[in-house]
Formats: structure tokens, sequence, C-alpha cells
């Protein structure tokens, strides 16, 4: 014969925030991507200068 | 540094970052350990090593790598994850420790520190640490934070029935 049922409390939910901030740092500074940054930069420079209006150069 | 080392440093970490992007963590691990093996003190491709181990829930070897006191310079840097790493470990003692010790207490910290709390049982220190957060955070995660807030006023709730504690619905 099964015991009579009876209340448990139940165990709550609980999540892992924490583990969001478990990030790569930032490379672009090893890698030179900082600097192709502003080589993107001059790519524009040249095109603001085929339109007219660089005229730093 | 000779030309010939840093370009292939840049190389290195020109290869780590790709697999960092794409979440290749096997291979990224294996990129960060090529750049150590050329330059041991680079702590950028350490932590990056760090991160893929935690990752590919390596928590021990993370932990190991962390606390050897040849890598004390390259680790000095790391409280979050070492603290997270002890943490996964159900090792909450020293993770709370880890995060005491770190110099400021920043965002990732408190939240993990509301965790470790909370497995220590501390619910009202969690309780009052968590309403601090909620209310100096916006993210996409505030709901998970709420039920995580709900489950230490359950916990409360339960120890003292008769305290003074907030209603959800």
């Amino acid at each position: 014969l099964p015991p009579p049922m009876e209340a448990i409390p139940c165990k709550p939910l609980f999540f892992d925030l924490a583990c969001n901030f478990i990030e790569f740092p930032n490379l672009d500074d090893k890698t030179g991507a900082a600097n192709s940054k502003k080589q993107g930069a001059g790519i524009t420079g040249l095109v603001k200068g085929f339109l007219g209006w660089g005229s730093d150069k | 540094m000779s030309a010939n080392k840093e370009s292939s440093l840049v190389q290195g970490y020109i290869e780590l970052n790709k697999f960092c992007q794409s979440g290749d963590y096997e291979r990224a691990l294996k990129s960060a350990g090529k750049i150590l093996q050329i330059a041991p003190t680079e702590q950028k491709a350490f932590h990056c090593k760090i991160i893929c181990f935690i990752q590919l829930h390596n928590f021990k070897e993370a932990l190991t790598v962390l606390s050897n006191p040849k890598n004390a310079a390259l680790a000095a840097d790391l409280h979050f994850e070492k603290a997270y790493t002890q943490y996964r470990l159900n090792c909450p003692k020293d993770a709370l420790q880890t995060v005491d010790n770190a110099p400021e207490l920043t965002l990732a910290l408190k939240e993990l520190r509301a965790q470790i709390l909370y497995r220590l049982e501390q619910y009202q220190d969690c309780y009052n640490l968590y309403r601090d957060i909620v209310k100096n955070t916006t993210d996409d995660y505030e709901d998970e934070r709420k039920a995580n807030m709900s489950a230490v006023v359950a916990n409360l709730a339960a120890l003292n029935p008769n305290a003074d504690l907030p209603q959800f619905e």
C-alpha cells in the first residue's frame, strides 16, 4: 500500500548568469585589426578625396 | 623582439581570434598554446586559453593552470575566471574568497558573488546583493535574474515565514 500523498517544497529554478561574462578578451591590438581600421579610414579618405571633400591630401 | 618572432605572434593571434570568434574552442586552445610557446608572457593568449577550458567545461584544468605558481603573473588579473571555475567545481567557499580578494567588485563578480552566496545558503546577503544588481543593470537576462531572486526569496520565506518579503506574481 503506497503511503498517503504529501506536499513537499520543490527546488526553485536558479540560473547561472555569471557564465555570460565568460568572454574572450578583445584581440584587436594583437592582430593588427586596430591598424587596419585606420587603413579603412584611409580608404574613406580616398573616397572623400575622389568626391572632392578630402582636401588634406 | 625580433621581427620574425613578432610577425609569427601576430599570425598566431589572427588565427586565435578567428577560432575565438567562431567558437571553435578546441582549435582556439591549440592556437593559444602555440602563442604561449613563442612568447610565454602573453597575457591575452593565456586569458583565451582559460576561457577555452571553461567553455569546454574543463574547469579542473582551468583551475589547475590558474593556480600554478608559475603562471602567477599571467593569472593575476583573472579573478572572475578563477572564482567561476571554483564555483563550478563546487568549492563556493574558495570562490567567495577569490571574489573578495579582487581589487574591484565588477558587475561580473557581483553576479557571480550572488550565485556563490546562494550556494552557501547565505540567502539574506544574497537577496541584498540581487536587489543592488537588479537596480543597476539592464540586459537581456532580467527574467532569469528575477527567477533567481524569487528562488532566494522562496528560501528566505522557508527559513522565516514571518519575514517581510516581496511578493511575486
